[in-house]
């Protein structure tokens, strides 16, 4: 359909829209008009991604002059594939009514592991092997020494690339990775570099949040990325997880064992040099006096990791010159290594902000806060002049010179954090030193600062006042929707207790008891005799799962459920998950059903929907509280308190029942569409932890569903399902229009959105 | 059946607690007989191999030695003690096979001389569904005991209803159990610490089927290098090491004995698989791509211990195996279900069977291309939001399978409401029925295309059709709930709805025997042809006795079945007539 919001036409390829996606798209258009941020929640399963497309592309249409660049974060690549996925649904419905001019430049980006074609280079293990041996036969110094030996391994489809030059181009469409790796192979480009390079001319990228967020990586990605750009985070309520995760680094006893070993090699390097091709490193030394620390541009293939400092935080000065020779370098890092091993040997947990760290380093290393920030722009400069390729060899070191780059860079946000062991697990000594970064806002602030709009988008920001504070920013639209229900698709239910009125809980002294873990099992062996197709169980933590399994197992609960259902579980091995859930798919496709075991805040949960008879019931067994006597977490905690008064249980309980809420949204993701939600724990049943889930789902919540039984639960499932299977009136009824068609929208716009029926 | 004959040494026992004659046994085809070493000894024996009834025998891996128990006609039984195994299945297949042809026997013998050599069960059976079933008898009583049919030509067109061919049909695969094989829990006999396990072919299938790794282990080390028993004592060996969960103890006991380790190393065939599967997974749910995406787990970066990641210990060691792992092996081996079509005893077999199926999916997975462009499809398929698209199938008036007379009662509202002339319907009905004459011409000259018939047309013949039905009941239907049967009197009802029943009958039969190949179907014909005559004038004898404010509609009931009677009269005389040509032309040709 096509239609106007204000001066916008807006081309969507469906025939209907739900009037939440309409109003959705009414303020995200106010946003860009203003060129400001906003911050939108909007509830799963009401085409968010579809809504902000669409809007996105038809104001570029109707703007010629003044063209935007959409950047699209996702978390995952299988999220950038779905949305790439809905693109070119709607991009194909653009061309169709428009023609030519309609036509966009699409992409999705990655790293090599997922985009390259060289079957030899993907033999390699994981990504950063996968960099290396890129880079063994993409390095302009490799290259160089092919001209002269023949016997140089290259990689074709880099050197055909490269030959191609300005003519390698793509031509417009949308691109997912699947489709740009079979554009390289046959054009015979490669397609890593070819996607980097469209970067620049694409009207779509879409990518990882870390390619933005991260500034190590956004270092070398999205450096040139224009101002005229709207950046939007989608499913972005773990937004401030990434932006910390981003600036934090540790050292275990391995890394410094690593970094040893790279230190002896980058010594032996050095000497052959010496005594080989002294010049080289001579005329890095005359380089770094006059106060370049990087050779200026770099070929592709060059390129690595980017400064873990924010862009602005970098010093634009030259490299201080106890640091300029290499071997006084090595000194300097070995010194560092000395004692940051020495500081790992501790009995006690230790707690300290870099001030005092960096001024103790000074007095008993003697390196200055200067040298360690320089260290990274260093390390980069020496291993490009010796002419290191298999990076994934060095990253010990290269850890090392983050983490020394970054205590010596911030003094504020962040702490070093020492511990022994691990405290769930004292008897394994594993010491850790870690730098943590508490403040989310700092690594995003580059991003507000630097592209005129951003749009942080979830089915879950409640509450929706405290992400400005978290990410220090002022949105000039911020709206939570709700969502317009035909019928009652959604039945969210808490269950207290088993059927012999035992509480359940996850709560620590609770949680192993045995009456529990059965009164949990005997809710799914119940639960899966009368939910067809898919069923899915969230648990509160990997170990619990396991546990509870375990025990199932021997009591033979277990058993009853593989009766009724395949069973299918989340493990830390990511391959077999991947394949579980294939499976679980097919199980539900041929309806023979499935239950799925999968853990809150896993990968699964993150990013993976449920949907249709992929999932009729989500139980989510707890709640997924984070390990609180973690002393990071109480870090964090700390800081929250004392910059933003962000009081600590309220964080605790805004994190826990926003992850799930994350598990449970996953159910729903049409109208169409019908799932059930147990929170089986009762601490949902207060009312103080209820009511931070997302009001969509607290809508729904009856006050009978508050404080239910097993058998009280069956009982309302079965009502549930047998009221669902039949036909209802996809458009609404009795004067509430959950469905808009064209005409409706027409009318809407001659009186007024305001009258729109909720 | 090599030679016809079969002779292993055995024991004969006449009871179970009968310590046994030491002998030979020697089978044929027809008979079985049993020559004791002790010429002296009484217990020489012979039996027919039509007298024997069924056969039983001892499992394989039980602990009772090999017997094989025969029960005769008279139900006394025979049990013969084998050395092995292998022996009595031998015989056992052979006596199987004897069986097999014993029975094929007596049936020949039925459909060439229609003697009735019926077994009392199969004769209780026939008087079971008689019996239950009313119209059935009468029926057999209208038809069999006039002698129009006789007994085995009423069942010959019932098998179905005697079981017979339900016997012959191919069975429905079984899909695996959703048991775990772990779950086989050994028994015990208490004193001892000895533990016994009982292998069923099912659970080695099983086994085989989700650890490729013990099937190979199974082709390569039996028989050659160990018995089967071995093997599985090995195989539970290490499982049972698995379930103490004592890495130490298993990497010692692998160290010492290789062919223990197979057991406990970790799967390298699986992991191929895994490695070969992942590729063709949907890329919506590939978590693998993130992994290889994802920057921030890079060494050492982010976050470690902020309590969001749980803390499990270390799972690399070799020798240690989850049982999450092995639930997910097993439900995908359960999804995949029984790919093989081998029903044999012997594990070697299937482990065979089972490895060359895995192949070849294996190679069908590289060689087709589809499978990646079936994958985007489903992906682009995903994408849309169903119930914001226009619906993609018509709309559709319920049908009601119940009573099909309901469906066009239901259609003739939409159809009388069109208003419409007499003569308007009749012009319809033609024109309907030559636009679908039309359309079947066009498809024997050009052949099928894609809308197999137009929907105009099918609309078209459709409506008139139902308007047809619809207004023969307007005409009469006062009132629309009631159908024009329904107001006939119940025996005239009756009357009407047997005779249907009958000519059905009749008829089925009637255009069965042709084309006339014996002197049997020849005088069957006439029998048929017959009573089929007799009906038609009792119809018209029904005809003439209704009222006569009924008789147009009775008519018109009782037109079809003139028809279909009068096709079959038609029929009958034009073969008896060239019948008769034929003869005059060869004086000695068989009828």
């Amino acid at each position: 359909m096509i239609f106007k919001i204000e001066d916008v036409t807006v081309y969507f390829p469906y025939d209907n829209i739900y009037p939440e996606q309409y109003e959705y798209m009414v303020e995200l258009k106010r946003a860009l008009d203003a060129k400001g941020h906003c911050l939108l929640e909007m509830p799963t399963g009401t085409g968010k991604t579809i809504a902000l497309l669409s809007l996105i592309t038809s104001y570029r249409l109707s703007r010629p002059d003044s063209p935007i660049k959409l950047v699209y974060c996702t978390r995952t690549v299988h999220e950038m594939e779905k949305t790439l996925g809905e693109l070119k649904l709607l991009h194909d419905y653009q061309v169709r009514h428009l023609g030519t001019q309609a036509k966009i430049l699409a992409l999705g980006l990655s790293s090599r592991k997922n985009l390259c074609v060289n079957t030899k280079v993907l033999a390699a293990e994981n990504r950063d092997s996968v960099d290396a041996a890129c880079r063994k036969r993409t390095a302009s110094w490799v290259r160089a020494l092919s001209t002269e030996n023949p016997n140089v391994e290259l990689c074709d489809f880099f050197e055909n690339y490269e030959k191609a030059a300005e003519n390698a181009l793509l031509p417009p469409g949308v691109y997912t990775l699947e489709d740009l790796r079979a554009f390289g192979k046959n054009r015979g480009w490669c397609p890593y570099f070819l996607a980097r390079h469209m970067i620049q001319f694409a009207n779509v990228i879409v990518y990882s949040y870390q390619y933005l967020l991260d500034p190590k990586v956004a270092g070398f990605i999205s450096k040139e990325l224009q101002k005229e750009s709207v950046v939007v985070f989608d499913e972005a309520h773990n937004i401030d997880n990434v932006c910390i995760e981003a600036l934090s680094v540790s050292v275990r006893r391995v890394t410094l064992e690593g970094a040893n070993r790279n230190l002896n090699k980058i010594r032996q390097e050095i000497d052959r040099f010496k005594a080989t091709d002294a010049g080289r490193l001579r005329a890095e030394y005359n380089r770094l006096v006059e106060g370049l620390a990087l050779r200026g541009d770099l070929s592709g293939g060059d390129q690595w990791l980017a400064n873990p400092a924010l862009p602005h935080d970098i010093l634009k000065e030259a490299v201080p010159g106890n640091i300029r020779r290499a071997e006084h370098f090595v000194h300097v890092l070995r010194r560092l290594l000395q004692y940051l091993g020495v500081r790992l040997d501790t009995e006690n947990v230790e707690k300290e902000s870099p001030v005092s760290f960096v001024s103790s380093l000074n007095s008993q290393a003697g390196i200055e806060q200067k040298t360690l920030k320089f260290c990274y722009d260093r390390l980069q400069s020496l291993m490009l002049t010796l002419e290191i390729t298999d990076t994934d060899e060095f990253l010990p070191i290269q850890t090392v010179c983050d983490f020394a780059t970054l205590v010596g860079t911030y003094a504020r946000g962040f702490s070093i954090i020492i511990e022994p062991y691990d405290e769930r697990m004292p008897h394994i000594p594993d010491p850790i030193l870690q730098l943590s970064c508490h403040d989310a806002s700092l690594a995003i602030k580059p991003v507000f600062d630097r592209f005129q709009s951003v749009v942080i988008t979830s089915g879950t920001l409640s509450p929706i006042d405290l992400y400005p504070r978290l990410l220090n920013f002022t949105p000039v639209v911020s709206r939570s929707f709700k969502m317009s229900m035909t019928r009652d698709c959604i039945c969210p239910m808490v269950l207290t207790r088993g059927s012999d009125q035992l509480p359940v809980s996850t709560k620590f002294d609770m949680r192993s008891d045995p009456g529990v873990v059965r009164n949990y099992g005997k809710l799914l062996v119940e639960m899966v005799s009368i939910v067809p197709d898919g069923v899915v169980c969230f648990f509160v933590s990997y170990s619990y799962m396991d546990g509870i399994i375990a025990t199932w197992n021997e009591t033979g609960i277990l058993k009853e459920i593989m009766q009724q259902k395949l069973v299918f579980i989340e493990t830390q091995d990511v391959v077999e998950t991947t394949l579980a859930l294939d499976n679980y798919r097919r199980a539900c496709d041929c309806g023979r059903g499935a239950v799925f075991f999968s853990v809150a805040r896993g990968k699964v949960a993150e990013g993976i929907d449920f949907d249709r008879h992929y999932g009729r019931l989500v139980v989510m067994y707890g709640v997924p509280f984070q390990y609180t006597l973690s002393k990071i977490l109480r870090a964090r905690l700390e800081y929250l308190h004392d910059t933003f008064q962000i009081k600590e249980g309220d964080f605790l309980t805004f994190d826990a029942l926003r992850q799930a809420a994350q598990c449970v949204g996953r159910v729903i993701r049409s109208k169409a569409d019908y799932g059930m939600m147990i929170f089986a724990d009762k601490r949902y049943s207060r009312h103080d932890k209820r009511s931070k889930l997302p009001g969509w789902i607290l809508s729904h919540l009856r006050d009978a569903h508050l404080n239910l039984s097993t058998d009280m639960a069956i009982h309302i499932a079965r009502e549930f399902l047998r009221k669902m299977a039949q036909p209802y009136d996809k458009a609404g009824t009795m004067g509430r229009k959950t469905l808009l068609t064209q005409e409706d929208l027409e009318k809407m716009a001659e009186t007024g959105v305001q009258d729109m029926a909720y | 059946m090599a030679g016809g004959q079969i002779e292993k040494l055995v024991k004969y026992k006449s009871t179970v607690k009968d310590p046994g004659t030491p002998g030979f046994l020697r089978i044929r085809e027809g008979m079985l007989l049993f020559v004791p070493n002790d010429p002296k000894s009484d217990s020489k024996l012979k039996v027919l191999t039509q007298n024997i009834k069924s056969q039983k025998y001892t499992k394989e891996g039980s602990n009772k030695p090999p017997w094989l128990n025969l029960t005769n006609k008279q139900a006394k039984s025979h049990i013969f003690e084998f050395e092995n195994y292998p022996d009595m299945h031998a015989c056992r297949d052979f006596i199987t096979k004897a069986l097999a042809k014993c029975e094929l026997e007596p049936n020949k013998s039925v459909v060439s001389t229609s003697s009735e050599q019926l077994s009392i069960k199969e004769l209780e059976l026939r008087f079971k569904l008689l019996r239950e079933n009313s119209e059935l008898q009468r029926l057999h009583k209208q038809f069999v005991e006039s002698k129009v049919l006789t007994e085995d030509e009423f069942w010959a067109t019932r098998k179905k209803l005697l079981g017979k061919d339900s016997i012959r049909k191919s069975k429905q695969q079984l899909g695996l159990k959703s048991m775990m094989v772990s779950g086989i829990k050994p028994s015990t006999d208490g004193r001892t610490n000895r533990v016994t396990f009982n292998l069923t072919p099912e659970i080695i299938f099983q086994i085989f089927a989700e650890k490729p790794a013990v099937r190979q282990a199974f082709i390569n080390y039996v028989p050659s290098k160990m018995t089967e028993k071995d093997f599985w004592t090995k195989y539970f060996r290490a499982e049972y090491l698995y379930s103490t969960k004592n890495t130490a103890v298993a990497a010692a006991e692998a160290a010492e004995d290789e062919e223990l380790a197979v057991f406990l190393k970790p799967d390298e065939i699986l992991a191929r698989e895994t490695r070969h599967k992942i590729r063709r997974v949907d890329p919506t749910l590939d978590m693998e791509a993130d992994q290889g995406d994802d920057y921030t787990h890079l060494m050492d970066h982010g976050i470690q211990r902020d309590g969001t990641m749980d803390v499990v210990e270390p799972q690399n060691d070799q020798f240690k195996r989850s049982l999450l792992q092995d639930l997910n092996r097993h439900a995908a081996v359960v999804l995949e279900g029984r790919s093989i079509d081998v029903e044999s005893e012997d594990t070697r077999i299937v482990a065979e069977a089972l490895t060359r199926v895995k192949q070849v999916s294996k190679a069908d997975g590289e060689t087709t291309k589809d499978a990646n462009q079936e994958r985007l499809e489903r992906m682009s398929r995903v994408a849309g939001m169903e119930d914001l698209q226009a619906p993609q199938n018509f709309p559709l008036a319920p049908l009601s399978i119940k009573d099909p007379r309901d469906y066009f009662e239901s259609q003739q509202g939409n159809v009388l409401n069109v208003p419409r002339g007499a003569k308007g319907l009749k012009r319809n009905v033609h024109e309907a029925y030559g636009l679908l004459k039309e359309s079947i011409l066009e498809i024997r000259a050009t052949g099928l295309s894609d809308p197999l018939i137009k929907p105009e047309v099918s609309f078209e013949v459709f409506s008139s059709l139902t308007r047809t039905i619809a207004t023969a009941k307007n005409i009469n239907g006062k009132n629309p709930r009631e159908s024009f049967l329904d107001r006939l009197p119940k025996s005239t009802k009756d009357e009407v709805l047997h005779h249907w029943t009958s000519i059905q009958e009749l008829l089925k039969h009637f255009w069965s025997s042709y084309p006339i190949t014996t002197t049997y179907l020849h005088t069957k014909v006439g029998k048929l042809k017959d009573a089929m005559s007799n009906t038609y004038s009792k119809l018209e004898a029904m005809k003439e006795s209704v009222q006569s404010d009924l008789r147009h509609q009775v008519s018109l009931l009782v037109r079809p079945m003139q028809q279909a009677l009068d096709a079959a009269f038609h029929h009958y005389e034009v073969d008896l007539q060239r019948r008769t040509a034929k003869s005059g032309e060869r004086p000695n040709g068989y009828v």
